[in-house]
């Protein structure tokens, strides 16, 4: 039966040859650039000079305060949030059978936005960082916000069967909600900077508290995802023949919406909006790896991953000792990779 | 070489006749328009002669106008202005963005000062009214600012005495400042928002912090608000923190900052929001700012 | 060619209903249906455009609810079928053939969604019955090619195959040869026909090649307002259904023991 197996599966067409490879030795080299920055001094400043070496055998307490308390958790913490965007954009991508298709669809970042907003007019502080407790909170008004915007969503859509009216009502609320997040920001104008930075993405200030959080939701999502990818797969013969062979289509969309928006939900209160990410990181997988959902919903947190923990190392020391709003920088690099996309398309028709 | 001056005798009647004309309607004319100036956005406006209905747009540009003893001339305000306190009552014809044209046209002014920074002049003029834009960013700004409407309000006089007794009042805290440091330079970050927003040396916060004596971690090349990568404030170590009020409870638990010497030891500088409001207005109280500043620094720097 | 085969006795009924009523809204389709699917039969539903072919198949098939009416599977109630056991005993084959990025051997063995499950991997009998229903598509070759580079036909006996790799006691199949060519025609003719009397299955296809429709076992025809007849070939024949169906614009005629069917020549035009 083995040779059954081996006509059936020679290997999965792939548009280019080399491209698995390719993949995987990109994502080597962010994790060794992440690596590089981490550890090594080589971007520390002009007042004190350490050597990778010396930073790791001797550690100058503050050093290690920035290694260890600092640039690591924001990097894993990056690479997390990047995880779940990854994820929720595809299995979005899954759902509405459509290759646009990303985690903001349904309003969940507006919502989360409003969650975040309104959490920071009752708290009356700032979004920095907070302990256990107040982080928990500003991410749980965040997951709050981002399920309220997808119930009404659904609430809109009246049920979760159409996709089209799925997806109008979902940027009906996206716009309902922010436009709600402007007027409360309006009577506010002290905390439009706040805003702003939250909008645009930082990591700036994630700790571990914060990276023990999103850790925890990327596994709560990853693992029913990756068991769910069949139905993905079944999905994109159509919904009636997805039905036909005995899926159960609203409860499996109501799951895989609800892990939509929960991962989204995490990721925007842990790092604020990052667009793009979420996008272009299952587009990347499909064309170099495999369009099958069970590698796709693996490879996709990934390569989301690695996405925006290179985003986030540019913005953090491209400019440094300031730092550029992550979220700019993904858009530059999505922006760039979808225009890239479409020079290709014009070429091959 | 002028001639004979017997042989200008015949033209005399008609030059005085002429002389005299002319006298007369410049006096006409300055009756009407005392002043083209050439406001900071670049617009020539003509300003009237001794403005009576004034209306000010701009928190420091109400204040420098009461401090020229002018006060009985405004109108109306902006909605952020409060100070002095007689101003509060006067109506409120809108914010920084969102300036209320109608209401102004109402109120029939004779002269609006404005921010470079808000974009009424074009739609004033064009109803008639004299707006004048004023940059009132800088430091230098306060003193320019205090003559030219001093200039636009027929008090020259007040406004260089103004002057004058803003630069002594300023000397005399920075002297003591100066005087009562203990040891070298304070290092100091000024945190202008939590994102961390910083008040770089380019600010007007940061050119007080300066003429104080504290020396600021951010460089000059950042600009005047850089948004700060927070490793950076940890690596530098200041020894004096200014912070919101709301936010100092929390500098403890951002990732790193426990370790920062003027966390560890609570060197913090808050202000409460009227204080605030009066450190970041570059305006005539300027002296009372940075003495807020100057005590808070004797306070807590080591 | 008729096939040589004797056909079995025709067995006990597979799916049935009665009473069904279908509406769009306001707009009713098919109104007081009552069919009986007999298994190891094959049952060409043929009909005018628009009378309810695909939704008689997708009512049937449980994916869209009548408006009353009553559907047995295997004598239990369509509604009473657990979801799974109802999907292996129930394949069903969409009109439009999906494209996907798939490949082909992928989507055919998501045919075997309702034996495993979600966690389940692909056993000895999942490959055997993708294997086999691949061979019989003629869809072997082009196992590992995706589905988004295959040609409409091509792509419609991949789906063809995932539908037979279910094997299932039931097929309901729409429009299964609408994109091949005569001789495939022919081939999946001749599939279907061995499948309903070698092993048992009971296929409805809705077909609108009247000629093709006319080598099934069974027909079901349906007119402007419901059912017109259901039968065998020959009762259809008899009963004259299909010019009662398409409103006297077709003929049928016997050619060399084979049913043909030709336009109706109208009255006064010359040959």
């Amino acid at each position: 039966m083995s040779a059954t197996r081996s006509t059936l599966e020679e290997a999965p067409a792939r548009r280019t040859g080399g491209a698995q490879p390719a993949l995987l030795l990109w994502l080597a080299g962010c994790l060794a650039i992440t690596l590089a920055l981490t550890f090594g001094g080589l971007l520390v400043g002009a007042s004190s000079i350490h050597t990778s070496i010396g930073w790791i055998l001797a550690p100058h307490a503050q050093s290690s305060i920035v290694l260890w308390q600092i640039r690591l958790p924001r990097t894993v913490g990056a690479w997390l949030a990047g995880a779940l965007l990854g994820l929720a954009g595809a299995i979005a991508q899954g759902v509405f059978r459509n290759p646009l298709a990303e985690p903001y669809l349904l309003g969940t970042a507006s919502g989360a936005a409003l969650g975040v907003t309104l959490s920071l007019f009752a708290g009356g502080a700032s979004v920095g960082a907070f302990a256990w407790a107040d982080r928990l909170g500003l991410t749980g008004a965040a997951w709050i916000g981002a399920c309220a915007s997808m119930a009404l969503t659904i609430l809109l859509a009246r049920g979760v069967l159409q996709t089209a009216s799925l997806l109008l009502s979902g940027i009906v609320v996206g716009f309902l909600l922010s436009a709600v997040t402007a007027l409360l920001l309006l009577s506010k104008p002290q905390m439009w900077r706040t805003m702003q930075v939250f909008l645009l993405g930082s990591t700036g200030f994630l700790g571990w508290p914060s990276v023990a959080l999103l850790a925890a939701v990327f596994f709560v999502c990853a693992i029913p995802a990756t068991l769910l990818s069949r139905g993905l797969d079944a999905l994109t013969l159509g919904e009636d023949t997805a039905q036909s062979l005995g899926l159960s289509l609203p409860a499996l969309r109501l799951t895989l919406l609800g892990i939509v928006s929960l991962a989204t939900a995490a990721a925007v209160g842990e790092v604020g909006i990052i667009g793009f990410v979420g996008l272009v990181a299952p587009h990347l997988v499909r064309e170099t790896l495999s369009v099958n959902h069970r590698p796709l919903l693996i490879a996709s947190p990934l390569c989301g991953g690695a996405l925006l923990q290179a985003a986030d190392l540019v913005s953090r020391f491209i400019i440094q000792p300031a730092e550029l709003p992550v979220g700019a920088v993904t858009a530059c690099l999505g922006g760039a990779y979808l225009a890239f996309l479409l020079w290709r398309r014009s070429r091959n028709a | 070489m002028i001639g004979n001056s017997r042989s200008w005798r015949p033209g005399r009647r008609a030059r005085g006749f002429a002389l005299g004309a002319g006298v007369l309607a410049l006096a006409h004319a300055a009756a009407a328009v005392a002043l083209v100036l050439r406001d900071d956005l670049g617009r020539s406006v003509d300003a009237p002669n001794d403005p009576r209905r004034v209306i000010t747009l701009l928190p420091s540009l109400t204040e420098t106008v009461c401090a020229l003893g002018a006060c009985d001339r405004l109108v109306a305000t902006g909605r952020f202005d409060n100070w002095p306190p007689e101003i509060v009552k006067l109506p409120k014809v809108g914010g920084l963005g969102d300036v209320n044209i109608e209401q102004i046209v109402e109120l029939h002014p004779d002269l609006v000062l404005y921010s470079n920074a808000q974009r009424v002049g074009a739609r004033l003029s064009e109803l008639g009214i004299a707006a004048f834009a004023l940059q009132t960013d800088r430091y230098a700004d306060i003193g320019r600012t205090v003559r030219i409407v001093g200039r636009l309000l027929g008090v020259p006089a007040r406004a260089a005495a103004l002057n004058a007794r803003i630069r002594r009042e300023v000397a005399q805290v920075r002297a003591e400042a100066l005087a009562a440091r203990r040891g070298a330079a304070p290092r100091v970050y000024f945190e202008v928002d939590p994102a961390p927003y910083a008040a770089g040396p380019a600010s007007y916060i940061g050119e007080l912090l300066t003429m104080l004596g504290a020396r600021n971690i951010v460089g000059a090349a950042l600009g005047a608000f850089p948004l700060l990568n927070p490793e950076y404030v940890v690596r530098r170590d200041p020894d004096v923190i200014f912070v919101a009020r709301a936010d100092a409870p929390h500098l403890a638990a951002r990732p790193g900052w426990a370790g920062i010497t003027a966390v560890r030891e609570h060197r913090l500088c808050s202000f409460s929001q009227k204080t605030r409001d009066l450190i970041m207005r570059p305006g005539p109280r300027v002296a009372e700012g940075m003495r807020a500043i100057a005590d808070c620094l004797k306070r807590e720097a080591p | 060619m008729p096939e040589a085969l004797a056909v079995p006795p025709a067995q006990a009924q597979a799916l049935a209903c009665r009473d069904l009523a279908v509406a769009y809204g306001a707009r009713t389709v098919l109104e007081g249906v009552s069919l009986e699917i007999l298994a190891g039969r094959w049952t060409a539903v043929v009909g005018p455009n628009g009378c309810g072919k695909s939704t008689l198949l997708r009512v049937l098939a449980g994916l869209q609810a009548a408006q009353s009416g009553v559907i047995t599977l295997q004598g239990r109630s369509l509604a009473a079928w657990p979801r799974r056991e109802r999907a292996r005993r129930l394949g069903w084959l969409a009109q439009t053939a999906a494209t996907t990025d798939l490949t082909a051997a992928q989507v055919v063995a998501l045919g075997r969604f309702a034996h495993g499950g979600w966690l389940a991997h692909r056993d000895v009998d999942d490959d055997a019955a993708i294997e086999r229903a691949m061979r019989a598509t003629g869809s072997l070759e082009w196992a590992a090619r995706r589905v988004s580079t295959l040609s409409g036909g091509e792509r419609q006996r991949v789906h063809l195959a995932r539908v037979l790799a279910v094997e299932a006691p039931v097929l309901l199949l729409d429009e299964p040869t609408t994109h091949l060519d005569p001789p495939h025609q022919e081939d999946i003719a001749r599939l279907l026909r061995r499948q309903a009397h070698s092993c048992g299955v009971s296929v409805v296809s809705a077909i609108h090649e009247l000629s093709l429709a006319l080598t099934a076992d069974r027909l079901i025809v349906l007119g402007a307002r419901g059912v017109v007849g259901h039968g065998t070939v020959r009762e259809a024949l008899h009963g004259d259904w299909l010019s009662q169906a398409f409103g006297k614009r077709i003929d049928v005629v016997d050619h060399a023991g084979v049913p043909l069917w030709r336009p109706a020549l109208e009255a006064g035009a010359h040959d």
